[in-house]
């Protein structure tokens, strides 16, 4: 007996070690990143959640079912506006009674694979990732995760994970001065087996409503992506998706860019001939929706709209960079750093 | 302590689960920590639009240990607590947590904000300006929208109309972007963002008013048939 134990001790303590070592992965920021990120789009989930951002805070509720790979969600505001979004599969329905508008959008097949974001070692140059142990959030442990970016050009993120599910019970999104510019906290939160289809039918009578909804998305344009590819960008950042797609409202294909720097995106619209009466005409505005930044820039009877979970100075300076590579290769010029090249504040908490 | 072990303890201490010592000494740290306040106000708001309330109503042990705990630092120093706050050095956190409370149940923060450079587009080549970042401080606040509501009707399944009022839609400033075309460029976006940044974009979307305030608003009815 003792032979055999001592034959079988090296197996053990090498058994042990893989486990630990397992364990020891397990318990990693990125580890735990996936986890987040497969709970999300691979679990049945229910909950209500406030929703905190710029002094406002909404209650909302959501209802999440994957079945058989099929995604079907309804997102609801439980106050105020009575806004509902469904989700099936691929296009996403959006009731606004507040304006009488319904949205319909259907995400078109896209050039490039997108499949984002994703936590691996090429992040670690942008963001630094930190495990900070276990925490108590609504009653249960839960893993808080910092995700701190290196520069000026991306946000950070608390992320209050749910050590039995992986789901986030809690999230903030911090700017590059350290200040929480959004924060969703779940109050309540269910993972049930099976969910009605009843859950997923609109209650809203939308008699009268406008309905804005794309005309079927057209073929791919012919442009490959290698047309955005050398403009100047935010470090770290690259295309990594490309289609066009009808817009509402939007006679011709919208070119849609989206690039990523692994774990926040940025799409740009591109609407070509958007003023005809008036080609030489130039505008620029910012805008803020929640936490996302968005970049309008008019010129040469062409629309830029950059929008994506980034300081204002990234979206900027894709737009920036993209028209100056737009108007160099009209004139044949090579792409130059432009103004756009702006040093943000270095992100540190 | 660090930052999130002082969380951990706002939270139970939020929850009432907080042992009596320590929440003394959290309720003396908040007293003198603005941003530790800054976060409890926050939570404080977060949980009355929870549970629906129309402002915060401490838990009545909570409130006691904060009460009891700011009087035995007045007695501490000497100085009773009444003559503290009528001299308006302990209560007026207290007093801008309510406030705050208050704003968050009633107030209509734009959550979809355009500052236009050149609504009316400017000249042909005229230069650029970066825009300054947006804070929390620079986004504009706004005013209740109390008389910008609509009615609106649900009716449940029992066939019985249930009235309630949503905020109207406003009419937008003269801008690049019109509001519903940024807000599809949003759904188009979030195809293609993570799940949890897709969730917190469409979620924004959702919870925000439909503009920043403006003129002519027009109350819009609706009817919803629902459970």
């Amino acid at each position: 007996m003792t032979r055999v134990r001592a034959a079988c001790e090296p197996l053990l303590w090498l058994a042990m070690s893989v486990a630990s070592a397992a364990a020891l992965g397990a318990d990693t920021p990125q580890s735990w990143l996936d986890r987040m990120n497969a709970a999300l789009t691979s679990r049945n989930y229910e909950g209500v959640f406030s929703h905190w951002q710029s002094g406002k805070v909404e209650t909302l509720r959501i209802v999440h079912r994957v079945l058989d790979g099929a995604v079907t969600e309804r997102l609801e505001s439980l106050d105020g506006s009575g806004r509902q979004i469904f989700r099936n599969g691929a296009e996403l329905t959006c009731y606004l009674p507040d304006q009488r508008t319904v949205l319909v959008e259907k995400a078109p097949p896209s050039l490039l694979p997108a499949g984002l974001p994703k936590f691996d070692a090429s992040m670690a140059d942008f963001y630094q990732l930190d495990n900070q142990g276990t925490m108590r959030q609504m009653g249960q442990k839960a893993e808080l995760i910092t995700v701190t970016p290196r520069d000026g050009y991306r946000y950070g993120y608390r992320l209050w994970i749910q050590r039995s599910s992986g789901m986030p019970l809690k999230t903030e999104l911090i700017d590059t001065n350290g200040n929480i510019i959004e924060e969703v906290v779940f109050s309540s939160l269910s993972l049930p087996h099976h969910i009605a289809d009843e859950e997923f039918k609109p209650q809203l009578v939308t008699t009268g409503f406008a309905w804005l909804r794309e005309d079927p998305a057209p073929a791919v344009t012919a442009e490959g992506p290698g047309v955005w590819n050398n403009a100047p960008l935010p470090p770290g950042f690259h295309l990594a998706a490309q289609t066009a797609q009808m817009m509402p409202g939007v006679t011709v294909p919208v070119t849609h860019l989206v690039f990523s720097d692994g774990v926040a995106t940025v799409s740009v619209f591109i609407q070509t001939e958007v003023f005809h009466d008036a080609p030489n005409q130039v505008g620029a505005a910012m805008a803020q929706v929640g936490s996302s930044s968005a970049f309008t820039s008019v010129r040469s009877g062409h629309k830029y709209v950059a929008l994506g979970e980034v300081p204002p100075a990234t979206v900027r300076f894709i737009i920036e960079g993209l028209m100056h590579q737009s108007l160099g290769q009209a004139l044949g010029v090579p792409p130059q750093p432009t103004s756009a090249q702006l040093q943000p504040t270095q992100g540190g908490k | 302590m660090s930052k999130e072990e002082l969380e951990s303890q706002l939270s139970a201490m939020f929850d009432d689960e907080l042992p009596g010592e320590e929440c003394e000494l959290l309720a003396r740290r908040l007293a003198r920590d603005e941003q530790l306040r800054e976060r409890w106000g926050r939570y404080a708001a977060i949980g009355a639009c929870i549970r629906g309330e129309p402002g915060v109503r401490l838990q009545t042990t909570l409130a006691g240990k904060v009460s009891a705990a700011l009087k035995q630092e007045s007695a501490q120093n000497g100085v009773p607590a009444t003559d503290r706050h009528r001299h308006g050095w302990v209560r007026p956190w207290v007093t801008s947590l309510a406030g705050l409370a208050s704003a968050a149940a009633v107030a209509a923060v734009a959550i979809l904000w355009m500052r236009s450079e050149a609504p009316a587009l400017v000249a042909h080549n005229a230069p650029v300006q970066n825009p300054p970042a947006p804070s929390l401080q620079s986004l504009p606040a706004t005013a209740p929208q109390l008389a910008a509501v609509s009615p609106a009707v649900r009716v449940h399944q029992s066939h019985e109309p249930d009235s309630y009022v949503t905020p109207a839609a406003v009419a937008q400033a003269p801008s690049l972007v019109p509001p519903t075309e940024l807000a599809n460029y949003i759904v188009a976006h979030s195809a293609y963002s993570g799940p949890l940044m897709r969730r917190n974009a469409l979620s924004a979307l959702v919870a925000g008013d439909s503009a920043a305030p403006q003129v002519n608003a027009q109350p819009i009815p609706a009817v919803v048939t629902g459970k």
